[in-house]
């Protein structure tokens, strides 16, 4: 506390004439300062620079070595019998079966049909929510109209839905796009919305004092700043339609990644199974990539403090 | 905001009222800015010098009685408000039809911003940003510039060079001003005339006829200093 004393103004003696009063302080301590704390030795030290010596091992190959790890614990407990082949078969098989699947055409033929239904769902979907987002967010009434029963669809389960697909659309593909494009619709409608709606005002005010038009404000202030929403939307749409797809082919489908993993399971084929969902694991990463890209391809007036 | 006729006013207010609920905070005001007058606004926080503002901007659908103001006018606020998503010399010609980057360059070469023109604006010091709103405003060659407190975000040392620029574009440009502000040195430094506002009326309205460029010692200066300060309530 004695440091505090000697920032006391009052301790402290006033200049009374800055012309007179350039000399050093003097040597008697002043009121109200404790004498000790001045020129006390305190403990000090020197700061290492120095780099710290340690194993150095490059960043992707130690992310690697989890991954080696988990699929050598596998292997091992394949190999001593521990881990039955009925339960799951070992990394060696599951990559025969890959192979197999690729050279014979089978996984690629499956993958086409699956991406199809997917990327027709998404433009459906996608279509949708954006659409019902701009109507919803950039007028009174069209919020007032749209929303609430946006918001009431959106609390039923998407999975819920499959029955009355079936007994509307039959079992071919449209319920597939149909599912696909319902569940797709719904994270871009609500981050879209919530973006535009969620505008700065100080910048529209700005934008109007400029002699900007209705239009031109939406589209050189609102529709800019809901941009990193909407690419938040459409990452939670991309994830989820690939969850949608794996429930949608498993309504009698007879191609795709769904069928290829339902008679694997008939068959009590693991091995296919585990291949399947590898495929899906890939996929559900490569999409991500491409939203990553995309993010700091249109976000580059971000701060990289913020970037996603 | 419809009839336009030539006048030598930027700016007539003929008995403005608005209020906020059942709370007035304009009262039957009047007030004439003559074309190319630099005039400051001063009032404590919450007098409605603001408002005023943004009515005299245009930004204000509620207020009740007679604006006649500039069409060509431009606005600078307290906050920069440039898109961030627009680099900056695209931020100063927006909204400006058929001006392109050469117009943008020369706005901000005015503001001693050329070499910042293709910058995001996240990447812009306090003081680059508000000089690069400044542009912004020039660029609309405005008959009626208002500016709301434009430096008080800034630190004292970028504020001087800042007011000091706005003199010097006033002097070439010669737009009338209105700046809301509550610094009286700012006020001395700048205006013609030196508004006080309290209580939704302007109560004191007295001309400054320093010679330029002003400093703390032009004479006179400490005598409407201290009388601008008595009449927002505080005595040193």
């Amino acid at each position: 506390m004695t440091s505090l004393t000697r920032l006391d103004p009052v301790a402290v003696p006033l200049a009374q004439d800055p012309s007179t009063d350039i000399s050093p302080a003097p040597a008697v301590p002043r009121p109200g300062v404790v004498a000790t704390t001045l020129g006390a030795a305190i403990e000090v030290e020197r700061l290492d620079h120095g780099r710290r010596r340690r194993l150095w091992v490059p960043r992707p190959l130690s992310r690697l070595l989890g991954v080696a790890l988990a699929l050598g614990a596998w292997q091992l407990a394949s190999s001593t019998g521990s881990l039955s082949p009925t339960v799951v078969g070992s990394p060696r098989a599951v990559w025969n079966a890959a192979v197999h699947l690729i050279s014979d055409g089978e996984l690629g033929s499956a993958l086409a049909s699956s991406l199809h239904r997917v990327l027709l769902g998404l433009v459906f979907g996608l279509a949708a929510g954006i659409g019902l987002a701009l109507v919803s967010g950039l007028s009174r009434i069209g919020e007032d109209i749209v929303d609430a029963p946006v918001q009431m669809l959106r609390t039923v389960p998407f999975v819920g839905l499959v029955p009355l697909l079936i007994v509307w659309l039959g079992v071919g593909e449209t319920p597939k796009v149909v599912l696909i494009a319902l569940a797709a619709c719904f994270p871009i409608y609500l981050n879209l919305s919530g973006g535009i709606r969620s505008v700065d005002p100080a910048l529209v005010e700005a934008g109007r004092t400029l002699g900007l038009s209705r239009l031109g404000i939406v589209r050189h202030v609102v529709l800019p700043s809901a941009l990193p929403q909407l690419l938040v939307g459409l990452r939670l749409s991309l994830g989820i339609a690939w969850l949608a797809l794996v429930f949608a082919e498993q309504i009698s489908a007879t191609s795709g990644l769904g069928y290829l993993m339902s008679t694997a399971q008939e068959l009590l084929q693991t091995d296919t199974i585990v291949v399947c969902l590898v495929v899906y694991a890939l996929l559900g990463l490569t999409v991500d990539l491409v939203v990553r890209a995309l993010e700091r391809l249109l976000l580059s007036w971000r701060p990289r403090a913020v970037g996603v | 905001m419809s009839a336009t006729v030539k006048q030598a006013t930027a700016v007539s207010l003929n008995g403005i009222s608005r209020s906020f609920g059942d709370r007035g905070i304009i009262a039957d005001l009047d007030l004439e800015i003559g074309a190319g007058e630099f005039v400051a606004l001063l009032g404590a926080s919450g007098c409605g010098k603001s408002t005023l503002l943004r009515i005299v901007a245009g930004l204000d659908a509620e207020v009740t009685g007679e604006v006649v103001v500039a069409r060509r006018r431009a606005v600078s606020f307290q906050a920069p408000r440039l898109l961030p998503w627009k680099r900056v010399w695209r931020n100063v010609v927006l909204g400006v039809p058929g001006a392109g980057r050469a117009e943008a360059l020369a706005a901000l070469g005015e503001v001693m911003l050329e070499h910042r023109a293709g910058a995001w604006p996240a990447t812009l010091s306090g003081g680059e940003a508000q000089r690069a709103a400044l542009a912004r405003a020039l660029v609309r060659q405005p008959d009626l510039l208002l500016l709301d407190e434009p430096f008080g975000a800034l630190d004292a040392l970028t504020r001087i060079t800042a007011q000091q620029l706005v003199a010097d574009l006033w002097a070439k440009h010669a737009p009338a001003v209105l700046l809301v502000t509550h610094d009286v040195d700012e006020a001395l430094r700048l205006a013609d005339r030196a508004l006080v506002m309290a209580e939704g009326r302007i109560v004191h309205d007295v001309a400054v006829s320093l010679p330029r460029p002003r400093t703390l010692e032009s004479s006179g200066y400490v005598g409407l200093r201290r009388e601008l300060l008595a009449q927002l309530g505080v005595t040193e």
